[in-house]
């Protein structure tokens, strides 16, 4: 009788646990999620920051708080005044995080891509000849672990871009890319419901692309 | 324990998780007392918490009760953990101080005689790339580090010459590791190259002195190159030159690299076709293999190795003064280096150092009917641990040891002289942040050589003061000692150690795409080897020499104020005087100008996809003796020296690069002293011979294409 009382005591306590957990974490990743929607100044992003690192801290095996953390501080490098290396080099670091606890992840793979991107844009001259071959080996690597990340497509065909204007090539290859990523985006669409917290974002930046093809 | 309570207890529990709630309010606080914004606040394993506001304060519902741990976290901090007891309602919290954590990145670091080459520090003077693309420097690296402060040109010798100091104060190391010959051997008037290729390194330390104990055998300066890490990806590079070319082939993946070239240079046919001052039987001619690998050991190592042997020479007739008559000087010279070194992160904060090198050059050297053969090697195995006992407080521990062979012999006469020292040296160095505007470092090196019977030991000193957020200032001291170069080791094995004391002052400005940087110092000479004779043959060596070099130099650069446009400007000021070498008297060494300036400017034209750089070197001219005019030692100056160079780097494919530079643009018959005959002719006088340019401009083509299966590319057309 003892023992089964124990057993159903530690049964409630498990399953009450248990259960809380998933939910717990999905709700509160939405939250954030909607919050990063909201972003306008460093302050709002440095919060929404904080908000997926202490997921983190309570969801130690999760890879995507640090995901999130790291990429809305690339974001905040890229849109807000501060100092850019030095948050880049933290996104790094969250995103360094993230590929531990998910190692050979496409996802990750992209956005250090998209890190280094953003460090080679502050000083082109002097990074873009050792820096470049390291983004664009970080994108294909990206792509070859996931045909399905438009993200990794995307990033690519900026980085194309690039080279194509700096280079005086046409910019037909960047454009190809873009427009692929452009199809999978829309594949993307059609698995995304109410509790999709994995990544959805850079379509944007694809239509930017291909906006500049004739 | 009764089971009954313990399911009632349980389901209690579930019941509170359900509906109690609490809040928790309080305020994060710098060391000062200050607000500190933007921390992260959370209760340990759960998702409740919050981000501290503009002051500092904070809120946030949790509904947690009973024992918990409050985290406070904020990047550049140290975290902060506070146990709390949660009641229902109100939870109000004592304002929390958080200590910033003392980083590389935040905190000052000692500048005093440092100049850094790299992408990544923030107290850049240089970034690796200025080196290729400098005109004046015709892809050598001395030739970059010859527009920075402290540093004057000797046009007709191509080495570093530092503060008042020869060319043989400079300490090259790669990786840490001593480069013995670092400079191709020449003769004439002709100057050397460093042996090393630019695309070698990621980054340079350069110290005009005031350096860390971990160097030695330098009394001015020391040069250290840290090769690259593995390479990205597998290619090859072409190059062609007006004087020569080469093949490099790189082999990469993310566990190890390989990279294996070959290079052969041969100045005849440029010669052929532009006139040269200096009459070349050979013209200078050379070729070179070189093997370097990069491996991961494990998560945190890196083993890197290096090897490379090269052969060269030339032949040239050198006129004497006051004669019709010439001599013939051949040389040929044969140099291999090889090094590994290995570095690890340990457990409990120790990262340690491991590595081994040698060198071994050999001269032959034919000087009208005089044969020569000198043999130079030097074997350095060092170790080293560095242990950060915390933020604050770090210590570096190394030995080294060092084997050093030199000989010399005169074919004809079958007579061979030579050495072997062997010396040992054990260092360690103390770095102490008092806080994070305020280093101190203090450091020992003691050393002992088996040759000249002796041992010494250097202690060293140097602050660092952030003054506000874009300057700081800086000091360092220092004893150094140096053994005579190998030459004069060789006629006398008593020599002992020459030595150095520095004391220098460094203001160093720097804020995004600005920096200047101000420093003066005072440096000693004693002990300086003195002789009598000609250099040539000296005779009666002993440690009877001493000096002085004193003076200010500014460095200024600017990569904001003009669109595309970089440009730094260097002024440096030596005064000094030593008796040394033949010089009995205290007089102003030849390669010690008193003005040195530099100008290089770098535009990049987009629609052009060229970058084109001029760069101007001048300095007041060098003291040479002039028996003619009376009997005192260095008692006359040549002309102002002027170097106006160009260049363009035309980029017409990302992997393809035409690079055209001209130096002495306009052609200024520079002299760097003159030779006199030792007898006078029949009008009393001395007749005279300038050392002059090898040749009025040199100019260089290159064309350098890279060859990848890239392989991301290909993935990509596939896709």
């Amino acid at each position: 009788m003892k023992k089964s009382i124990l057993t159903l005591a530690v049964t409630i306590l498990f399953i009450a646990f248990a259960q809380a957990a998933d939910p717990a974490y999905i709700a509160a990743m939405q939250k954030q999620l909607e919050a990063k929607k909201t972003i306008e100044n460093f302050e709002q992003s440095q919060t929404v920051t904080n908000g997926f690192l202490r997921i983190a801290e309570a969801s130690e095996t999760e890879w995507l708080p640090y995901y999130y953390a790291a990429l809305i501080k690339t974001e905040a490098a890229f849109r807000f005044d501060i100092e850019k290396d030095k948050t880049l080099d933290e996104a790094m670091e969250l995103a360094k995080k993230a590929d531990q606890l998910a190692p050979g992840n496409s996802e990750i793979t992209a956005l250090q891509g998209y890190i280094l991107m953003g460090k080679i844009s502050l000083d082109p001259a002097s990074r873009g000849q050792s820096m470049s071959p390291q983004a664009m080996q970080l994108l294909g690597k990206a792509i070859n672990l996931d045909r399905e990340n438009p993200r990794a497509v995307s990033l690519m065909s900026q980085m194309e871009l690039g080279m194509s204007e700096f280079f005086g090539t046409g910019p037909e290859k960047a454009c190809g890319m873009a427009k692929m990523s452009l199809d999978i985006y829309k594949k993307e669409e059609t698995k995304i419901n109410g509790e999709y917290i994995l990544p959805t974002w850079g379509k944007t930046q694809a239509e930017q692309v291909v906006s500049k093809c004739k | 324990m009764n089971l009954r309570l313990l399911l009632f207890i349980t389901l209690l529990l579930l019941q509170t998780q359900a509906f109690a709630q609490a809040t928790v309010q309080g305020k994060v606080l710098d060391e000062k007392g200050l607000p500190l914004p933007g921390a992260n606040i959370q209760i340990k394993g759960s998702y409740d918490g919050t981000t501290s506001e503009a002051d500092g304060s904070f809120q946030f519902e949790t509904e947690n009760e009973g024992s918990h741990v409050l985290v406070f976290k904020f990047l550049g901090f140290k975290t902060q953990e506070l146990p709390i007891t949660l009641s229902p309602g109100s939870n109000e919290i004592l304002p929390i101080k958080l200590i910033e954590e003392i980083t590389e990145m935040n905190s000052v670091t000692i500048s005093a005689g440092a100049m850094e080459a790299s992408d990544e520090s923030k107290s850049v003077i240089l970034k690796p790339l200025d080196i290729v693309t400098t005109p004046s420097a015709m892809g050598d690296i001395m030739g970059a580090f010859q527009t920075l402060p402290g540093t004057s040109t000797v046009g007709n010798d191509g080495r570093l010459f530092v503060r008042g100091g020869d060319a043989s104060e400079v300490g090259i190391y790669i990786d840490g590791m001593r480069v013995g010959n670092a400079y191709g051997t020449t003769a004439g008037n002709v100057p050397t190259r460093t042996r090393f290729n630019p695309n070698l390194f990621k980054g340079t330390f350069f110290s005009t002195g005031g350096y860390s104990s971990e160097y030695g055998q330098a009394l001015s300066s020391a040069l250290a190159l840290n090769t690259k890490d593995l390479s990205v990806r597998s290619q090859g590079d072409l190059s062609i030159m007006s004087i020569g070319g080469g093949y490099s082939h790189t082999l990469a993946n993310e566990k190890q690299s390989i990279t294996a070239s070959a290079n052969y240079f041969n100045l005849g046919p440029y010669q052929g076709l532009i006139k040269q001052e200096v009459d070349f039987e050979a013209a200078p001619h050379g070729w070179d293999l070189e093997l370097a690998a990069q491996k991961k050991v494990g998560k945190n190592g890196l083993l890197k190795v290096m090897a490379r042997t090269e052969s060269g020479g030339m032949s040239l007739w050198q006129p004497l003064p006051g004669s019709e008559n010439r001599v013939l000087v051949d040389l040929k010279n044969d140099y291999s280096y090889a090094q590994a070194n290995w570095r690890t992160i340990l457990k409990k904060d120790w990262t340690v150092f491991a590595g081994i090198s040698y060198s071994k050059n050999f001269d032959k050297i034919n000087y009208d009917s005089l044969q020569v053969e000198r043999q130079n090697e030097l074997l350095h195995l060092k170790a080293t641990a560095v242990k950060d006992f915390s933020d604050r407080l770090s210590a570096k521990f190394g030995v080294e040891q060092f084997l050093h062979p030199f000989s010399e012999k005169l074919i004809q006469e079958d007579w061979t002289r030579g050495y072997s020292d062997r010396e040992s040296y054990l260092f360690t160095e103390w770095d102490y942040y008092l806080n994070k505007d305020l280093v101190f470092r203090a450091g020992l090196r003691g050393g002992r050589s088996s040759v000249s019977e002796e041992k010494w030991l250097d202690p060293r000193f140097s602050v660092a003061y952030q003054l506000h957020e874009q300057g700081q200032l800086s000091v360092a001291a220092g004893n150094f000692h140096q053994l005579p170069i190998e030459n004069y080791r060789v006629l006398n094995m008593d020599l002992q150690n020459t030595a150095s004391q520095h004391l220098i002052l460094n203001y160093l400005f720097s804020k995004e795409g600005f920096t200047f940087r101000a420093e003066t110092f005072y440096k000693s000479y004693d002990q300086l080897v003195t002789f009598e004779g000609l250099p040539e043959s000296p005779e009666g060596l002993k440690n009877g020499g001493s000096g002085y070099a004193r003076g200010i130099d500014f460095f200024f650069r600017d990569r904001e104020t003009f669109k595309n446009t970089d440009y730094w400007i260097t002024y440096s000021f030596v005064d000094s005087k030593r008796s040394f070498n033949q010089f009995q008297t205290e007089v102003q060494p030849s390669f010690a100008p008193k003005h040195n300036l530099s100008v290089v400017v770098k535009h990049f034209i987009a629609p052009l996809k060229s970058q084109i750089g001029a760069s101007f070197i001048f300095n007041d001219g060098y003291s040479y003796t002039n028996p003619n005019l009376d009997n005192a030692e260095m008692n006359a100056k040549t002309k102002s020296f002027q170097n106006l160079s160009l260049s363009w780097s035309y980029l017409p494919k990302p992997n393809l690069i035409i690079h055209l530079a001209c130096s002495n643009v306009l052609g200024r018959d520079n002299v760097f002293g003159y030779t006199y005959s030792p007898k006078t002719n029949s009008q009393g006088v001395f007749e005279s011979i300038p050392q002059g340019q090898v040749a009025p401009r040199f100019l260089f083509l290159g064309i350098f294409l890279t060859l990848s299966k890239d392989k991301t590319a290909n993935n990509l057309n596939n896709l």
